[in-house]
């Protein structure tokens, strides 16, 4: 009789076991992630009740000035597109193949059938907007993934170690200022050939600058602290300092920035696909633009339903950048 | 005095840019796919032209020196206006000439949007300050937040259609009337060319044409501008002394457009010339939505073409554009806030 408990109870623990790890993961993750969005988390002075009262404090205030109707506004246009993006097969009434191909009956206006009309080479426009949110968020995110990444990795080097590596790195950050962003963006589409990859990694080269610059004065800032004394003092190397240490005190512009920045990357890219440089089959809403200029005035559904979704897109993100700059830092709010 | 100074120790820091910028063009101009020779024998109509012709057509045009003379050639060239012949747009004309052409519709564009949106944008931002929270404020920043969002080819697109095609209220592409002849060229702008020549009725013509362009332009820098105004407006108007001048029975007029703007413009002045990188580049997407023959749709026509030299030309141009935007800004800061010429 006493077996079966026995192996229950076994079982109990190893499912307890099971949840703790999860749940383990699942805290790691969260404090992990409230060190970088959460302002005041990180200040060590105050007294252990004092943090955790700080903490809900801030956490009830973050979540209070999120909650501003604009903010709701842009997210939930977020949400829409990405939803456009991920359910595409079932949301669009035809396939990706279907959509890119040539049918008859090309700039039909609009019909029951295909209810925003017809493109130059007859696809559902309907369809292509829904694939194209695909297209500009796949587009959008590796190539701002680009900028954020080297631009941390440069800013943060060029701040810490000074003298000549931030001369060298600084000055060829002016001299990419220097140039328009979408000009050189041409010309070295043009030298390196115009595939979507090049393109948006292209993209994402230029605005290195922008964030090396962004980064590195607030670096600049944290390398006098008295932390990073005692983490030098304790034995850490140069690359655990910059990136353990002080990265994660800087970061929080970064987010507000990055945020911000996501509208204004699909735009670019957009532009870039309106001006002819990219593969004119591929379904993004620029090129669908592009295509639909040939025929603007007896056809014009097909030019004006993309440019109306990479609106409302930049717009999402423009609002919510706007209201996580609001709750992050508010003495930036009359901005 | 120090102006001076202060101007001279600009020009100074932006020469290795220059220089920067020079290097990076050549690097570019000689990685570009495609092989000048071969395009120009091409040109020529000739075809399989033997290799020895062709090496000898490679060191005439200097392509066999080492590469540091290549280079200070190159910037040679670039600064005594030898920037060699267009090989597909125009083919075998002086890439000199076509971007003179060119040049005047891209600098009357960009110049009179920065003019437009500058007024524009801080009365707007100054409104939006002074009635904080109100109805006029709501509007202007609803404004300012569509211009960050719009593309600024769908909204040449809506313009061209809306006030172009179904109500006829402006042309929606080109620059001049299909019966009008442009003006003999003495400077190049038409409307200069237009006044010194007699012929008035192209100015309104040309203003007709510009009209839907550069509004599209401005809106692009109208909503960065009217945001920075209304942001340091509202903190100028805190100050002491903008209480000060009330207090000593200023209008409120005075009060706003005398003490509290000419302190609000100063950062204003560093957001408008942050925002001509992305007014050139709105330049090429507005003269490709409008048709108009600028140095962006020429460049873009370049692009396309792969026509080399067109493209290190523009390039060359819009950077130094660009750099000397870059520069008046400064001075006009130094001008605007004394104290930035003595840190």
């Amino acid at each position: 009789m006493e077996k079966p408990y026995l192996v229950l109870e076994e079982e109990l623990v190893e499912v307890e076991e099971k949840e703790k790890v999860t749940k383990n993961i699942i805290s790691w993750i969260f404090k992990n992630i409230k060190f970088l969005i959460l302002p005041g988390s990180r200040i060590e002075e105050l007294s252990a009740r004092q943090f955790e009262y700080e903490k809900s404090i801030s956490k009830r205030s973050l979540l209070r000035r999120l909650k501003n109707p604009l903010t709701i506004l842009g997210i939930s246009v977020i949400i829409f597109i990405i939803t456009l993006a991920v359910y595409a097969p079932w949301l669009s009434p035809q396939s990706y193949a279907d959509a890119m191909l040539v049918h008859s009956g090309s700039w039909n206006p609009p019909s029951p059938e295909y209810p925003l009309g017809r493109t130059a080479m007859g696809g559902d426009v309907l369809s292509r907007l829904i694939w194209g949110a695909r297209t500009s968020i796949t587009i959008s995110l590796p190539s701002i993934t680009v900028s954020v990444t080297g631009g941390i990795l440069f800013g943060v080097i060029a701040a810490y170690f000074g003298g000549w590596v931030d001369s060298v790195i600084m000055r060829i950050c002016d001299v990419m200022l220097a140039f328009p962003a979408l000009i050189l963006s041409l010309v070295l589409i043009f030298v390196f050939g115009g595939s979507i990859q090049i393109i948006l990694m292209v993209w994402g080269f230029l605005g290195i600058p922008v964030y090396a610059r962004l980064i590195r004065g607030n670096v600049l800032q944290a390398r006098q602290l008295p932390y990073i004394e005692a983490a030098r003092v304790s034995g850490a190397g140069n690359w655990r300092i910059m990136f353990r240490h002080i990265l994660p005190n800087v970061i929080q512009p970064i987010i507000v920035f990055f945020t911000f920045d996501i509208g204004s990357y699909i735009l670019g890219l957009a532009g870039l696909s309106f001006l002819g440089v990219n593969q004119t089959i591929m379904i993004e809403w620029g090129n669908d633009i592009n295509v639909a200029r040939e025929n603007p005035y007896e056809a014009p559904w097909a030019g004006l339903w993309p440019g109306f979704m990479i609106f409302l897109t930049v717009l999402g993100f423009m609002l919510v950048g706007d209201g996580i700059r609001d709750a992050l830092d508010p003495r930036l709010k009359n901005l | 005095m120090s102006l001076l100074k202060y101007i001279i120790r600009r020009i100074i820091v932006m020469i290795p840019v220059l220089f920067g910028v020079l290097t990076i063009t050549f690097i570019l101009s000689r990685m570009m796919p495609g092989d000048p020779i071969s395009a120009r024998l091409a040109a020529a109509g000739v075809h399989n032209a033997p290799p020895a012709l062709v090496h000898q057509l490679r060191c005439q045009l200097g392509l066999c020196d080492p590469i540091i003379v290549q280079y200070f050639r190159y910037m040679a060239d670039l600064f005594t206006g030898n920037w060699g012949l267009s090989v597909s747009i125009v083919r075998n004309q002086p890439v000199w000439d076509l971007v003179m052409t060119r040049f005047p519709i891209t600098i009357d564009l960009t110049i009179f949007s920065i003019i437009i949106a500058s007024y524009l944008g801080t009365k707007a931002g100054v409104v939006s300050a002074v009635h904080r929270n109100k109805t006029p404020d709501t509007i202007v920043r609803g404004i300012a937040l569509v211009g960050v969002a719009l593309p600024v080819f769908f909204l040449g697109m809506l313009l061209q259609y809306i006030l172009g095609y179904q109500l006829k209220w402006f042309e929606p592409v080109g620059f001049l009337s299909s019966e009008y002849q442009a003006p003999a060229r003495i400077t190049g702008f038409i409307y200069i060319d237009a006044f010194l020549s007699g012929d008035w009725y192209i100015i309104g013509d040309y203003a007709w044409h510009m009209f839907l362009p550069v509004f599209c332009l401005s809106f692009l820098m109208l909503a960065s501008i009217t945001r920075q105004t209304r942001s340091s407006m509202l903190e100028v108007m805190e100050q002491d002394f903008v209480r000060t001048a009330r207090a000593k029975g200023c209008k409120e007029k005075t009060v706003i457009h005398s003490h509290a703007l000419k302190n609000a413009l100063i950062p204003t002045v560093t957001v408008i010339g942050l925002s001509i990188a992305g007014l050139l580049g709105g330049a090429v997407l507005t003269e490709t939505t409008f048709g108009l023959n600028g140095m962006g749709s020429l460049f873009v026509a370049a692009i396309l073409q792969s026509d080399y030299w067109v493209i290190t030309a523009v390039v060359f141009m819009i950077t130094i554009i660009f750099i000397s935007a870059n520069l008046i800004t400064d001075v006009l800061y130094a001008i605007l806030d004394p104290r930035i010429r003595y840190t």
